[in-house]
């Protein structure tokens, strides 16, 4: 039996790699555009029009090839031309609008000028230009999850399989499911999607469980806001993913299998049931897969918008056809899940590092990352850093080293202030805490989680009073409203974070947040009204002076919240001739006196900041200032 | 608008009614009648039509053979379905993270002001409508606005104006046009007709 | 049978037995809203029905234990009381306190358990505020009350029971959550004149029979 599969496996590998020789023997240079849904909102698809257009002006031979997405969002939209006959590597350029595509395509393609000025790196070790590998950005990362994201085309099986991709399964089948359910617990890797549950002993759980018809369900529900690993490797490598789902339902004995993604992820979707297909005509997926007796069938069910349904429980109640709402746990899904059968629910990240735990060992696999928390963890790192985008780590790396040197840093030169690490259910950590290792226990330690692997970078100007009221306005929508301490209690907590934005912070304010979001984590059924008050509780921890600031003396320290915020025209500094402040209002609130000074009408103004972006950086006039009260009054008819 | 119009737009309507409800009729064959398809047939009918009329929700629960308040109920649950026709543009201000942090709520503010309407609701002409969206997933160009398919990144307060005069003048483009080809064609009947 | 004691008091419950249920049938009361024996999936929303265990870390909700032997039960700590206090003056923050023109007063479970904790029936320290809701007041023979709704949902439960099929359910999510009538309004179709188990059980007359005055 063994020999057949592996004598299967070879023979897919082997027709793999003679497709993409043939590919490869296309003669002129091959273009790689970033087209996951990142790279096409920030234009990817006129930039991959623009080198369609000049290759045929141009009467160049050449192949366009789409790819995923790199994670490298501050540069989108991205492309890499290999270019053998320039004698150059192949080129990783960045922010390529159509323009500059045709320029590419003129001086490189033709000219044989590699354009220095737009081009961020070489993909390849050579003598010319440096490396993109040696950046702190691509070298301090540890790439599992995300590693062939960005370099293949996601819509070739090929492609994966030439890469080394599916040998896992091949592996899986020469073990029995009781070994890869050690190999698995052996790695010591803990769920990706947030509470960090040993994965290996989930599995355990399902394959002791009573029951035939198990079922294996893929948690791609992303809905962190400022999450989106998750849709970016369903788009860039999807069959890393089927491997993985194929892996588990083969080691817990599932029949089935369920892929549940936001239907706001079209691509993604796209994508995934693409790769179905392709899997199922190779045979690695479908009835008795690679010659083995174990039959598969996956599915896709698209989520229709309800945060909740990550959490398990809900995410069943919605495939059942039900209001998206958590139950009471026990029973656990893994005794009685979807229709009452043994269920596994595992993260798209958690399900993606297992082809190469397999491939690897889970010895291999435990010595990446710490002791409690093995493998490695991808952020999306958004907010006022340098470099953002999706970055893998291992665990363990501390925030200092995250935030500035892989992802450059805060811009502008401003001073660092907070990071949010898990979206709406984690917490907001101070600069006290950058030294803090990045696992499961230490961020767990500090009042925050890893979550969904959100993490926003605030600086100085970020108010975080306004922060702690975002993330709770998000959770107080997406509560369900089942039980009374989420329904009631978020939106206590929001109507008196309101208030304190918008300067109504009344005294004992402070203490009620404090102890009503510590009831609301005690009380709440399940992990969403669980998590919710974490983003006031840390915020109220580490940065209480802002509160205070607020409430106490109706001011924002960093003048954001509009209420307590007022612009005005320093006239020292004004140009007086100038009118862009006054042609950037939306509203008409900035007038022009008869003497040409210049004011704000209060009443009118609301605080949009477009005439501090118009007023020009050599006179940088208009000023913002908390409480609105330091704003000197203009009397706007002057006799 | 001369009564005839009207009469022609209410009957216009009927037939649009008529129709959407005979093609999810039919698609609907397309599905079990077990529960687990009632999220699947509900977003058949968003993804086609942009909102799920009253009356097509009657025609699911006899299909899956359930009340039509347990349809309603679900559908009700989840944020992708809308009970209501979008506007013709539908303005989604996105709210994720990045974009909060660079002023999304100010731009949403924007739209609400210049159209007149608040979030989730539709202008009285059904021109546009105005809807706040989770991460629509291009957080460096934030704060990001999508206007129909396209994507708008870095958006700015002083930006929204122009962007909805844009299509007030392409509307007002397509009437000039629309009339003028109307009087070509009355010209051109009134010339056969003397003739 | 198996032998628990719940604050000092030693009973025998037989085996399997709902925590919650045995308490109650042993007069001693614990707050609940949406508890429903016979119903076998517990709803577990209404957060009130807290004890603390011995040898459970924290309160722990009674309707969803079953009984087991040597269970030590306690249903007056602290930590039970603010949970239950908390819990109860969130509902209290939106609903709509007119007792006085209310068909529920003197039997309305929320007045007992405000009795029972030692309460007034409006909160102190949280703002008091009614929703907003759009709600339709068509259906032919019921009367819904939003701002009277603890949303425990015990109605769907013994209308489907009754009916083989619910006639109400709940609408919207989150704070807009409420019960609908959604569907046809044609008094012939509807169950509902004959049935009104919808305002037998509901304990706070949030659903009430249309009277023909």
């Amino acid at each position: 039996m063994k020999m057949e599969i592996n004598q299967a496996f070879d023979k897919i590998c082997k027709d793999a790699d003679a497709h993409i020789k043939r590919l490869s023997l296309i003669k002129g240079p091959r273009i790689s555009i970033g087209m996951a849904t990142c790279g096409i909102a920030s234009g990817a698809i006129d930039t991959k029009k623009a080198f369609e257009e000049a290759l045929k002006e141009q009467g160049i031979d050449g192949q366009i090839q789409t790819v995923g997405c790199i994670g490298h969002c501050y540069a989108e939209p991205v492309v890499i031309i290999d270019h053998p006959d320039s004698g150059f590597p192949p080129i990783f350029y960045h922010h390529v609008t159509p323009g500059k595509a045709k320029m590419i395509v003129q001086s490189f393609l033709i000219d044989g000028d590699p354009l220095f000025e737009y081009l961020l790196g070489a993909t390849k070790e050579n003598e010319l230009i440096p490396q993109i590998y040696d950046f702190p950005r691509f070298s301090q990362e540890k790439r599992i999850i995300l590693q062939k994201c960005g370099i293949i085309d996601p819509e070739d099986i090929n492609a994966y399989i030439d890469e080394g991709g599916y040998s896992g399964l091949a592996r899986a089948f020469q073990l029995a499911p009781d070994e890869i359910i050690s190999e698995i617990i052996s790695s010591g890797i803990r769920g990706r999607g947030g509470a960090g549950f040993p994965t290996g002993k989930k599995w355990g759980f399902a394959r002791e469980a009573e029951g035939q018809d198990k079922i294996m369900i893929l948690n791609a529900d992303e809905g962190d806001p400022g999450a989106y690993m998750d849709r970016t490797i369903l788009e860039s490598n999807p069959h890393q993913i089927l491997e993985g789902m194929i892996i588990c339902a083969y080691a817990i004995g599932a029949g089935s299998a369920i892929v549940y993604v936001r239907s706001e992820y079209p691509r993604a979707i796209e994508m995934i049931s693409g790769a179905i297909s392709q899997a199922e005509e190779l045979g690695l997926l479908g009835n008795s897969i690679l010659g083995s007796s174990f039959d598969l069938k996956i599915s896709v069910f698209k989520g229709s918008g309800a945060f909740v349904c990550g959490e398990e429980t809900a995410l069943i109640q919605s495939l059942e056809g039900e209001r998206g709402m958590p139950q009471h746990r026990p029973p656990y899904p893994v005794q009685h899940g979807l229709g009452n059968r043994p269920t596994v629910i595992n993260n798209v990240k958690t399900i993606a590092s297992v082809p190469a735990i397999l491939n690897n060992g889970g010895d291999w696999y435990r010595s990446i990352g710490t002791k409690d928390s093995p493998g490695t963890a991808v952020f999306s790192i958004v907010g006022n850093v340098l470099h953002a985008g999706l970055v893998e780590i291992p665990m363990g790396v501390d925030l200092k080293t995250l935030i500035f040197d892989i992802c450059g840093g805060i811009p502008d030169k401003k001073k660092f202030k907070a990071v949010q690490i898990g979206g709406p259910s984690g917490g907001c950590l101070s600069s006290d805490f950058l030294d803090t290792p990045i696992d499961f226990d230490s961020l767990a330690g500090a009042g925050a989680m890893i979550g969904s692997g959100g993490m926003v970078v605030l600086d100085e100007d970020n108010c975080m009073v306004n922060i702690a009221r975002y993330f709770l306005e998000f959770t107080q929508n997406e509560s369900c409203g089942k039980c009374t301490f989420c329904r009631i209690g978020t939106y206590h907590l929001l109507r008196i974070l309101d208030r304190i934005t918008k300067g109504q912070g009344r005294e004992g304010d402070l203490e009620q947040l404090k102890t009503l979001s510590e009831t609301i984590i005690e009380g709440s059924l399940c992990g969403l009204g669980k998590t919710a008050p974490n983003p006031v509780l840390t915020s109220l921890r580490y940065f209480r002076d802002e509160y205070e600031a607020h409430v106490l003396e109706k001011r924002c320290p960093a003048c954001v919240c509009r209420s307590l915020t007022a612009f005005y025209i320093d006239l020292d500094k004004c140009a007086r001739g100038c009118d862009a402040c006054v042609g950037s209002c939306p509203v008409d609130a900035i007038f022009t006196t008869k003497n040409r000074k210049k004011g704000v009408d209060q009443a009118l103004c609301v605080k949009c900041g477009e005439c501090q972006v118009a007023c020009p950086p050599e006179y940088n006039a208009v000023i913002r200032v908390s409480p609105p009260e330091k704003a000197p009054i203009i009397e706007k008819s002057v006799n | 608008m001369s009564k005839k119009t009207h009469l022609d737009e209410s009957s216009n309507l009927f037939a649009q009614e008529e129709a959407m409800l005979n093609d999810i009729r039919c698609r609907l064959k397309d599905y079990s009648a077990e529960r687990r398809d009632l999220i699947p047939i509900l977003q058949m009918i968003q993804e086609k039509y942009a909102y799920i009329a009253p009356i097509t929700i009657q025609m699911v629960s006899d299909h899956l053979n359930i009340g039509a308040c347990e349809v309603y109920s679900v559908a009700s649950f989840y944020n992708q379905f809308k009970f209501n026709p979008p506007g013709k543009h539908p303005v989604k201000v996105c709210m994720g993270t990045a974009c909060h942090v660079k002023g999304g709520d100010i731009i949403l503010e924007n739209f609400e002001r210049k159209l007149e309407i608040k979030e989730g609701k539709t202008t009285p002409d059904r021109e546009f409508s105005i809807e706040r969206v989770a991460c629509v997933g291009c957080c460096a160009l934030a704060p990001v606005v999508v206007i129909g398919e396209t994507v708008h990144g870095n958006m700015a307060p002083s930006k929204v104006e122009g962007l909805i005069l844009g299509f007030q003048i392409e509307k007002e483009k397509q009437a000039r046009l629309k009339e003028k080809q109307a009087r070509l064609k009355e010209k051109r009947d009134a010339d056969e007709n003397g003739n | 049978m198996s032998k628990i004691i719940v604050d000092e008091q030693y009973l025998e419950i037989i085996e399997g037995t709902n925590l919650l249920q045995a308490c109650l049938e042993n007069n001693i009361y614990i707050p609940n809203l949406c508890y429903l024996k016979e119903r076998k999936e517990k709803n577990a929303s209404c957060r009130l029905c807290f004890v603390e265990i011995e040898g459970m870390p924290k309160p722990v909700t009674s309707c969803t234990l079953d009984v087991e032997d040597g269970m030590v039960v306690r249903t007056d700590t602290p930590a039970v009381r603010r949970l239950q206090r908390t819990a109860f003056q969130l509902l209290m923050s939106v609903h709509e306190v007119d007792c006085a023109h209310c068909p529920a007063n003197k039997k309305c479970e929320l007045q007992k358990i405000a009795r029972f904790l030692k309460l007034g029936l409006k909160p102190k320290g949280l703002d008091h505020s009614l929703r907003e809701l759009e709600t339709d007041h068509d259906h032919p023979f019921l009367e819904y009350f939003p701002h009277r709704c603890v949303l425990c949902g015990k109605c769907i439960y013994v209308c489907k029971k009754r009916n083989g099929r619910p006639y109400l359910t709940f609408a919207g999510r989150g704070l807009d959550t409420q019960i609908s009538f959604f569907g046809d309004k044609d008094p012939l179709k509807l169950p509902c004149a004959e049935c009104l188990a919808c305002t037998l059980i509901c304990p706070v007359a949030a659903i009430i029979a249309k009277t023909d005055t």
